[in-house]
């Protein structure tokens, strides 16, 4: 592979180019649906292949191929040099990279019960397992959906600067929904557990197939006596996963130096102004120990730095590749990401989180005399101004200080920018969540990452109530 | 090519019948993709990049900046192979993204690996049997096929330029195009073999208005089997749908009444909830309200829904479906009356009928297709234009909203109560039959199949949209729906 890879920057390079990048690519995607103890799908996803990308004079150009021979690999150099000088006609500002020392290192991942060493049989146990310890939970499970994901492989990158790294990213996943019914209400509830580990994970009490299955099962009875949330702006706590998302979602985004090269990003020429209370520090890093995604390259070559983004309210750096780097007058970060090696990189998140500060829950807790507590999210979507909208799926009605009863899926919605301004308590319970199922996507892109945080709270936040 | 394809995919299942495979298939796929975003050069002038330098300077370069920009640009082939093997009544599937022999081979392994650790699937007969089609292809131009990244750069340009030519405060524009050639093979055991080709471009604009502290932004876009030559009405239209953006105002109180959707907006709602709604595997398996409906009254009674794999132009159109099966055309729904669920091949066994030629395995923002195993999918959808342009949808409502463009939140709706919960970005005020002004974002809330019953109007101005040109819709009113601030 990385003679191949070699061999294509080579060619670029004759072709007249000034700089030439490749990235080699063989990983496997492995997923396992078991639908009510009944192994639904089992699939599994080879993905091998070589990018290039090439840079010319005020252009760069991308081509990839996944038929690895000199012939094809000499083509994609071609098609990169070709789109490269056609770009620089057209190019308004020349896309180069930043210096950087180039790197020369190999990465290895060393888990105790690396997936690849363990036969599918055990890992459908796990999912078995799950089933197993939801169903029995209660007579109201009327469904359950257990699942098994896992990537692993080796991910190789050179340049024509002398970098030649490579890693062995590793991501495993195992998680399961339940749904419950109860007469003419079917509500559901999930709880998952994810990151760069090896399966000898789920043996540990919090983290078993066991536990996992009673949570979702648990939480989706309670959430078949759940009430509307009333709409309006209120207090919160907002738990760790949702706070994730928050920052990966609608602060993450705003962060990434390629909109604020182009002036979308609101947070373009604000370094050094202050953004949110004194509390809020925003990190973004490869190699978090908390856990998450494990990334210690980006596509650049550039090791992952930890970047903070937001320290004690104020803006301090953005997400930076070497291309925006230069343009800024700034340091690559180890940003640049692409999907596989058929994408070209682009600025991505690796683990983004709310670092954590020094309150118990239980104290944030107890000064919120009326409001929501928010737990966890399906998903929502923030735009480019920091709008956003999260459907928290899980949550507690607070009333004098006390947890008062669960509800139903609620929308927050808001402004990030508002919303840093609103936070007041930021607690000691930092978890950084990541998992193989699905990823984050931008433009056409979906990547891996992680996200997370401690437990939040703000002073207002407005629930959208139900959705009629 | 499609020989080449037809050629390892009978290799792959004979490897798969000496492997022990009781019945096994090759889904073979190749894609030539050129992928062209530009950003116009407007962003520079108007933008606020270049800071500390006089905006009248760059005003005086302005003609010259604009016909400049960020090109982001690939070109490529992405290729492989997805296996799907039959042992003892269990289905396995692997893929790998090459169609090299040695890859493919070494896939089939993991494949009857992979469907050895299920136990026999009590509802799985068999693999489809060939079938003869009944339609043609879908459209393969030439044009596309040679087209050269050059010109679909310059197409990207002229679309940004047009955009940023109709308004001053248009602050930003981008522009892309997308064109898409694909070979697909697919061979099985029981004698299918059908290989097919086709092209596929697309066209988009987004732009972006500030003035003062107020910023807007909206876009528009274009699907075609053929050849998008030219995007500069696109660019055009992508700035006067943010402009008219501009100067919204809140919405003055929660409002319950009608909502006139805009073809492109109603189409992505419509495109998640009932292709969701009708797969008869998601029927079968309690995951749509549609269960035991068939004959009932789902919808308006001026509501026809026909999925129709075998539309000359349409976007999904193919000889067969991603299983092999025969595109056909299917009445889902005829003046408000359900007829027909979605089939693939093992939701049709199931129930001992016949597929519809409705396998799928094109994701929507997932893998590429041969890492996919086929279910139950759309081919195109299409709702059945009635009467009436938008305006005249609109001078029907006295006191409403009109919602345009994309919505947020329309793909985190629950697709199996049908509940849906978006903010609209592009919404304004209807008054009297009019237009009165524009809104500040809104969010608008009800329930899909509730809303079908609802509807009081359908446009003549179908358009083909939904989230990957799949669907062709009108305009059309919805009554009695929430929005709120």
């Amino acid at each position: 592979m990385e003679d191949l890879m070699a061999k294509g920057v080579e060619h670029a390079l004759t072709l007249g180019s000034y700089f030439a990048e490749a990235k080699g690519e063989d990983t496997i995607q492995r997923t396992l649906e078991v639908i009510n103890g009944e192994v639904r799908t089992v699939s599994e996803n080879r993905n091998l292949g070589i990018g290039i990308r090439v840079f010319h004079k005020k252009g760069n150009g991308f081509s990839f191929s996944n038929v690895l021979d000199m012939e094809n690999i000499r083509q994609a150099a071609e098609t990169a040099f070709k789109i490269a000088r056609i770009s620089s006609k057209k190019s308004l500002i020349k896309l180069n990279l930043k210096e950087i020392k180039p790197t020369v290192e190999k990465k290895v991942t060393n888990v105790k019960e690396h997936p690849k060493d363990v036969v599918l049989d055990e890992k459908k146990d796990l999912c078995l397992r799950e089933c197993k310890t939801s169903s029995a939970y209660s007579k109201q499970i009327a469904n359950v959906t257990a699942r098994f994901a896992e990537y692993y492989g080796s991910i190789y990158f050179l340049n024509s600067e002398g970098t030649k790294v490579s890693y062995e990213p590793l991501l495993v996943g195992l998680a399961v929904s339940c749904i419950a019914k109860k007469g003419s209400t079917i509500v559901d509830a999930r709880d998952v557990y994810g990151g760069s580990y090896g399966l000898e994970v789920h043996r540990q009490e919090e983290h078993t197939p066991e536990t996992l299955g009673e949570n979702a099962a648990k939480w989706a009875v309670e959430k078949l006596k759940a009430k509307p949330a009333p709409a309006g702006k209120f207090p919160a706590l907002i738990d760790p996963q949702l706070v994730g998302v928050l920052a990966h979602e609608s602060f993450g985004h705003m962060s990434e130096a390629d909109n604020v090269v182009i002036g979308v990003s609101p947070l373009t020429g604000r370094i050094g102004e202050k953004l949110g209370t004194d509390n809020v520090t925003i990190i973004d890093e490869g190699l978090p120990k908390e856990g998450g995604y494990q990334i210690f390259f980006d596509d650049e070559g550039v090791p992952c730095q930890r970047v903070e983004i937001l320290k004690n309210g104020v803006l301090t750096n953005y997400l930076q590749s070497r291309i925006t780097a230069r343009r800024l007058k700034m340091e690559p970060t180890g940003n640049a990401r692409s999907q596989d090696y058929s994408y070209d990189p682009i600025i991505r998140m690796r683990n983004t989180y709310f670092e954590k500060g020094e309150w118990k829950k239980e104290e944030a807790l107890q000064e919120l005399k009326q409001g929501i507590y928010a737990i966890d999210t399906a998903g929502g979507q923030a735009d480019d101004t920091g709008n956003f909208l999260f459907k928290a799926v899980r949550g507690y009605w607070i009333e004098n200080r006390e947890i008062k009863y669960p509800l139903l899926d609620v929308a927050l919605t808001g402004n990030i920018l508002e919303f840093l301004k609103n936070v007041d308590a930021v607690c000691d319970d930092l978890k950084i969540f990541s998992s193989p199922f699905g990823g984050c996507g931008k433009w056409e892109q979906s990547a891996f990452v992680g996200d997370g945080g401690p437990h939040i709270r703000v002073k207002e936040v407005l629930f959208g109530g139900t959705a009629k | 090519m499609i020989d080449k394809l037809l050629d390892i995919g009978n290799k792959i299942v004979k490897h798969a019948e000496k492997l022990g495979a009781d019945e096994s298939e090759a889904y073979l796929y190749v894609e030539n993709l050129t992928l062209v975003k530009y950003i116009g050069g407007i962003v520079a002038t108007r933008g606020g990049t270049f800071k500390g330098v006089k905006a009248s300077f760059f005003r005086l370069l302005e003609p010259w900046i604009k016909r400049k920009g960020i090109t982001f640009m690939k070109t490529g082939t992405k290729a492989g192979v997805g296996i799907r093997t039959v042992v003892n009544n269990s289905v396995g599937f692997a893929s790998v993204s090459s169609i090299e022999e040695k890859n493919a081979l070494k896939a089939v392994q993991e494949a009857i690996r992979t469907a050895k650790i299920r136990p026999p699937d009590p509802n799985w007969k068999s693999l489809p049997d060939p079938k003869q089609p009944t339609a043609k292809s879908g459209i393969f131009d030439q044009k596309v096929a040679d087209a050269d990244p050059s010109k679909a750069l310059s197409i990207s340009a002229e679309c940004c330029i047009s955009a940023a030519d109709f308004d001053k405060r248009i602050s930003q524009a981008m522009g892309g195009v997308l064109i898409a050639v694909v070979y697909e093979g697919i061979v099985n055991s029981r004698g299918i073999e059908v290989g097919d080709k086709g092209t596929a471009s697309a066209g988009f604009c987004f732009t972006k208005a500030k003035v003062g502290s107020e910023e807007v932004s909206s876009g528009d876009s274009l699907f075609s089997r053929r050849f998008v030559e030219d995007l500069s009405e696109i660019g055009r239209s992508a700035s006067r749908r943010t402009i008219e953006c501009l100067g919204g105002k809140p919405l003055e109180e929660k409002l319950t009444g009608p909502v006139v959707f805009e073809n492109i907006t109603f189409s992505e709602l419509f495109e998640l909830m009932l292709g969701s709604s009708v797969s008869a595997i998601n029927v079968q398996e309690e995951r749509s309200r549609y269960k035991g409906k068939i004959g009932e009254l789902v919808a308006n009674e001026h509501i026809t829904i026909v999925d129709d794999g075998t539309l000359p132009e349409g976007f999904n159109t193919t000889l067969a479906d991603d299983e092999g099966v025969p595109r056909q055309r299917t009445h889902v729904v005829e003046k408000g009356v359900l007829k027909s669920f979605l089939y693939d091949s093992y939701s049709a066994k199931r129930e001992g009928r016949e597929s519809t030629g409705n396998a799928n395995r094109r994701a929507l923002f997932g893998p590429a297709p041969f890492a996919v195993q086929p279910r139950v999918g759309i081919s195109n959808l299409v709702l059945e234009p009635r009467e009436g342009s938008l305006q005249d949808l609109i001078a029907e409502v006295q006191d409403g909203i009109l919602v345009r463009g994309s919505m947020m939140g329309v793909i985190h709706s629950n697709l199996v109560t049908g509940d849906f919960s978006v903010t609209a970005t592009n919404a304004f005020r209807i008054k009297n039959g009019q237009i009165a002004y524009p809104l500040k974002p809104c969010s608008i809330g009800g329930n899909f199949h509730d809303s079908l019953k609802s509807v009081i109007g359908i446009g003549n101005d179908q358009k083909c949209c939904g989230f990957t040109g799949n669907v062709i819709c009108p305009s059309i009113v919805v009554e009695n729906l929430t929005v709120s601030a």
